[in-house]
């Protein structure tokens, strides 16, 4: 469309005030945007319509601002801003029950940890026990089958017929070791005592309970002989020579 | 701000944008909806409908187009227009009748009055602006309310804007001037 014809007819008015058929405003919305005059002509044309609105302007009653402030609704989060808010809120609840997933998970291996922790400890417990019930009889063993090590028999007397125990000595070691069990049992306050001679003077060794199968006692030097008595249970300063039981000299 | 960047933000759907462009533009559009339908509750009535369109609609406006101004302006006449070819619907329609009783009790302020640099025009070309420029009509509703030939009215039209740009660059040159001055 002509730039002299759009001007003369009025057409930009008309396009401004949007009176123009849909044919006609693309053709004059075309020759703006190509001509440069009608452009700058379009443009005061709306910014003195703009003025005079302005000038004629009537303020409204503040009432109608909070009518449609309630339409539209206050500011806050938008439709499109609301996106990245559910995003967050997903991936922290992702992470809550992830987090929560994890810590039921890490309870569950702690809890197995904690068992497996006290199962070696009671493990570690036995084999301690074990390591010292090895070491005791290997070196009962070793005592035993020691070619310095003599073996003694204490046969019982009258008082206990057909009973006896078995001493090793061994000299070059001082060790004494006894195995009672071939004693009969005795009254819950009584005890088998173990003595040596020296001298005339009997010396403590230590109690012989026949519930054991060797019982390691004290090694005395100068020994004439090794003797067993009845003693009241937790054992006698001085040995009931009546009750002497048995002896062996060496 | 400038415009652009409160449309951007409504565009966005921030109801504060909205509330920027209603700030700036209501009374403007309010000016123009009141002296089409020349009831103040129904002017204001229709001033909300049409934030509520501009609010839906603000995606259709293209501002290589036009100012934003205009494209409001459009909204609000087509909304006035609609809005008075069915008086009937209206006057039914909720509390409007006690209104418009009351309008009829009252003499309604004369809205049709123009101020500004309209004000110095003759008074046929002031016509002829207020009819097409702010009470809705076109240019062939406009002429036969005049009374004078379409070519006539089309003149008159054209020399008010003529008269009008005149008076709005001497203000530029009045304003430019007071600034030299008072540089």
């Amino acid at each position: 469309m002509k730039k002299n014809k759009i001007l003369e007819d009025g057409l930009l008015e008309k396009y401004l005030l949007d009176e123009l058929s849909d044919n006609e405003r693309l053709l004059v919305e075309d020759a703006i945007h190509k001509d440069s005059d009608l452009r700058a002509e379009f443009d005061v044309l709306e910014a003195n319509f703009e003025k005079m609105a302005f000038e004629n302007a009537i303020a409204p009653n503040a009432h109608v601002k909070g009518e449609l402030q309630k339409r539209i609704g206050s500011p806050g989060p938008t439709e499109r801003n609301r996106w990245p808010l559910m995003a967050a809120a997903s991936l922290a609840l992702l992470f809550l029950l992830t987090t929560f997933w994890m810590f039921n998970k890490w309870q569950a291996a702690n809890d197995q940890l904690n068992l497996i922790e006290s199962q070696t400890l009671s493990l570690q417990e036995r084999l301690g026990v074990l390591e010292e019930n090895y070491e005791l009889t290997n070196n009962r063993l070793q005592l035993i089958n020691s070619p310095n090590t003599i073996p003694l028999i204490l046969r019982g007397n009258e008082k206990v017929p057909n009973s006896r125990a078995v001493a090793y000595v061994n000299h070059q070691n001082k060790l004494v070791v006894v195995n009672p069990q071939g004693l009969p049992n005795l009254p819950d306050n009584q005890t088998y005592q173990m003595w040596s001679d020296v001298d005339g003077e009997m010396i403590d060794m230590g109690l012989l309970p026949n519930d054991k199968e060797l019982v390691t006692l004290k090694y005395i030097d100068r020994a004439e002989s090794l003797n067993i008595t009845i003693e009241p249970a937790g054992g006698n300063d001085h040995p009931t020579v009546e009750r002497l039981i048995s002896y062996v000299t060496l | 701000m400038d415009d652009s960047q409160i449309v951007h933000r409504v565009l966005q759907k921030d109801p504060t944008a909205l509330y920027l462009l209603y700030d700036k533009y209501s009374g403007a559009l309010l000016g123009v909806i009141l002296r089409m339908c020349r009831n103040r509750f129904q002017a204001e009535d229709l001033l909300q409908e049409t934030f509520v369109k501009i609010w839906e609609n603000i995606g259709s406006y293209d501002s290589t187009k036009g100012r934003f101004y205009t494209w409001a302006y459009r909204i609000a006449k087509n909304t006035t227009l609609n809005a008075l070819r069915k008086p009937d619907l209206l006057i039914q329609t909720d509390e409007l009748s006690v209104h418009n009783n009351k309008a009829q009790s009252e003499p309604e302020q004369d809205f049709a009055e123009l101020n500004g640099a309209l004000q110095k025009l003759e008074p046929h070309h002031q016509e002829a602006i207020s009819l097409v420029y702010f009470r809705g009509y076109t240019h062939r509703e406009a002429y036969k309310e005049m009374g004078v030939p379409l070519g006539t009215f089309k003149s008159y039209v054209r020399q008010a804007l003529s008269l009008l740009r005149e008076n709005y660059s001497e203000q530029l040159v009045i304003l430019w001037f007071t600034i030299e001055l008072l540089a």
